[in-house]
């Protein structure tokens, strides 16, 4: 390893800090022939929660799985510490850097604790397959995400909602100090989203943890974020503070929908409401006269 | 010790090295050695002429005994055989059912078995092989060459699970017909010999015919060691694997190369024993209830199956002795289906 780059011991980075571990530069990501990001730059700010939104099939989580090696770029590069993620043997990845798939799958009849167990794999080895670090890390890690109730049961017996907690739960005990997300909320309803995201939003005020996700609601995303990434068609058409970034225009011109932009009346965030409903012909002339 | 957060396992410290163990794959372990051990003496005491068990262990320890013969000669040799073609294939099915995520998926089906079978087949209708002499080699060579194959073929980006089994069951019908080709149109009296080959059987099992088992299983012991390890992880779906730090391909490369060469090896060793690679793993996982399939539980399972099945495949309908493939699947079925219905794991 050389002696400039950072080590994985340092502390995490503060949320005042504005650094970027995690950037890509000149990112093509293509699937055999078909390519889903051109020249794509981005930068992840430290300590922050990004939040990146898109209509279907913009390629947000083409770039999430570029960003956590899941997917070789075609041209260009992911750079962890400065450091090009394909030249960085892969456990030494999964030491600084956790990624919770869109849809992960678990051996059938595993524990949640057994699963949480699995998240230290990164930094256990064949003669050091359970340490009191190991130990510490799963029971703060179920404590964290209100787990450690559910440590004996099964996976197969949860709500959504308790099992993705419990897959955040084992991202969190491997220990990174960046989390990717690729739809945490996928599945779950209204209540068990908003849980979701208040313990990814808690982790990161908390633990100072630089969190990247994909969402869906573009309301969400701007409730959660720090920094809103806006994609279309494999390409960044605008990022920043979700204030600055979430307007009409952008709207329309990132989902082609018109709509209104108004305040949230809890968070004081962008909230965007879609424009009229379609309505029958008939009705709308009943609604011109009364 | 035990985990405070982590029931069920066991943690063995020395100095800052630290081992967790399933502990309860351990006892089953435990239990199927002891059951092993029993169904080793029981077969070695059982025949034509009965031996107590007192002298067969006297045989089995080297010391002077009247039922030498019989016991060290006769019954010892294709009880090691037994053990050895067993204790390869319960492991390769553990290793290819992980790579595949399969619980069908066996060497029979990813094109091993049927690749051996053709080849001895073929060249012992043809005549350019004896039955008994250089079957061995066709075989393993056979059953290395078709399970590379359908690897090979299976490979795009990374291997696909699927394409694996896909693939491999399309090379084992192609091999399968082939075979029959072979049967039909090969010389008459050759075809005979083949067709008892390919059921699968120690009569006659000779340490001269398997001994070099014993290395291939012994050297395969680190490989299965690291590939036991990794298992915590390649467990999960690809992506998941992946964000934990596992060298994906690497590690499922190393654990098909080493399920085919262990398949084509008990092929070589015994001809096609049916059914042993599918349930052993399957009945292991069972009994010690992990969340993966436990390669040593699976190795002992399919020892005990082989010897099982051969003591009965020996007396069943003595004097005549019936090739143990054709019990292996009357033995452990039964046993499978017996623990499906009864566990809360579905087929899955």
């Amino acid at each position: 390893m050389s002696a400039h780059q950072p080590s994985t011991d340092q502390p995490p980075s503060g949320r005042l800090s504005s650094g970027h571990r995690l950037e890509a530069r000149g990112l093509t990501l293509a699937y055999d022939a078909r390519t889903v990001v051109e020249d794509l730059d981005v930068r992840i700010p430290d300590g922050r929660v990004t939040v990146i939104v898109g209509p279907n099939a913009c390629g947000k989580s083409t770039l999430l799985r570029a960003l956590g090696r899941l997917l070789k770029p075609a041209a260009g590069a992911v750079l962890l510490d400065g450091q090009e993620l394909a030249r960085i043997p892969t456990k030494r990845i999964a030491q600084r850097l956790g990624l919770l798939p869109q849809s992960p799958t678990a051996p059938e009849g595993i524990s949640v604790a057994d699963l949480v167990s699995r998240g230290r794999q990164p930094h256990q080895s064949w003669w050091q397959q359970w340490s009191p670090e190991d130990e510490a890390a799963v029971s703060e890690a179920l404590e964290r995400t209100s787990t450690a109730d559910l440590a004996e049961r099964s996976m197969d017996e949860l709500s959504g909602g308790q099992r993705q907690r419990a897959w955040i739960a084992m991202a969190l005990a491997q220990g990174t100090d960046i989390l990717l997300l690729d739809e945490p909320t996928t599945y779950l309803d209204i209540a068990h989203q908003v849980e979701v995201l208040d313990l990814v939003r808690r982790l990161n005020v908390e633990r100072g943890r630089t969190v990247v996700a994909v969402l869906h609601d573009l309301n969400q995303a701007a409730r959660y974020a720090d920094h809103l990434v806006a994609m279309r068609d494999g390409r960044v058409v605008a990022q920043g503070p979700p204030g600055d970034v979430v307007t009409a225009e952008l709207v329309r011109e990132v989902f082609g929908l018109d709509s209104v932009v108004v305040p949230d009346p809890v968070t004081g965030t962008p909230l965007v409401v879609p424009g009229a409903p379609w309505v029958a012909e008939a009705e709308k002339a009943a609604v011109v006269e009364a | 010790m035990s985990s405070v957060t982590l029931r069920g396992y066991s943690v063995v410290r020395a100095g800052r090295a630290s081992f967790l163990l399933h502990r309860r794959s351990a006892l089953v372990a435990l239990g199927l050695l002891v059951a092993l051990a029993g169904t080793v003496v029981a077969s070695l005491c059982l025949g034509e002429s009965t031996v107590s068990p007192a002298e067969v262990v006297k045989v089995v320890l080297g010391r002077p005994s009247p039922d030498q013969l019989v016991v060290g000669e006769f019954r010892l040799p294709r009880v090691v055989v037994g053990l050895l073609v067993g204790t390869a294939l319960g492991l390769a099915g553990a290793l290819i059912q992980t790579v595949a995520r399969n619980p069908l998926a066996s060497p029979d089906v990813v094109g091993v078995t049927w690749g051996a079978t053709a080849t001895v087949v073929g060249l012992t209708a043809y005549g350019v092989v004896g039955s008994t002499g250089q079957a061995p080699y066709a075989a393993v060579a056979g059953g290395l060459v078709a399970g590379l194959l359908v690897y090979a073929l299976a490979w795009r980006r990374g291997l696909h699970a699927q394409r694996f089994v896909l693939i491999g069951i399309g090379i084992s019908v192609a091999l399968s017909s082939l075979t029959s080709v072979f049967l039909t149109k090969g010389d008459g009296f050759q075809a005979q010999a083949a067709k008892v080959w390919m059921t699968g059987s120690l009569n006659g099992s000779g340490y001269d015919q398997a001994g070099w088992l014993a290395w291939v299983l012994l050297a395969a012991l680190p490989v299965a060691l690291w590939a036991a390890r990794a298992q915590r992880s390649i467990s999960f779906d690809d992506a998941t694997a992946v964000g934990l730090g596992l060298r994906l391909d690497r590690i499922r490369l190393g654990m098909a190369l080493l399920g085919i060469v262990l398949a084509s090896c008990a092929a070589g060793a015994a001809g096609p024993v049916d059914f042993v690679a599918l349930m052993a793993p399957q009945i292991a996982l069972r009994l010690a209830r992990s969340a993966q399939v436990p390669l040593f539980c699976s190795a002992l399972t399919g020892a005990l199956v082989v010897v099982l099945a051969d003591l009965i495949a020996r007396r069943l309908l003595a004097p005549t002795e019936l090739p143990v493939g054709v019990v292996t699947g009357m033995v452990g079925a039964p046993y499978l289906m017996w623990l499906l219905i009864r566990s809360r794991r579905g087929g899955s």
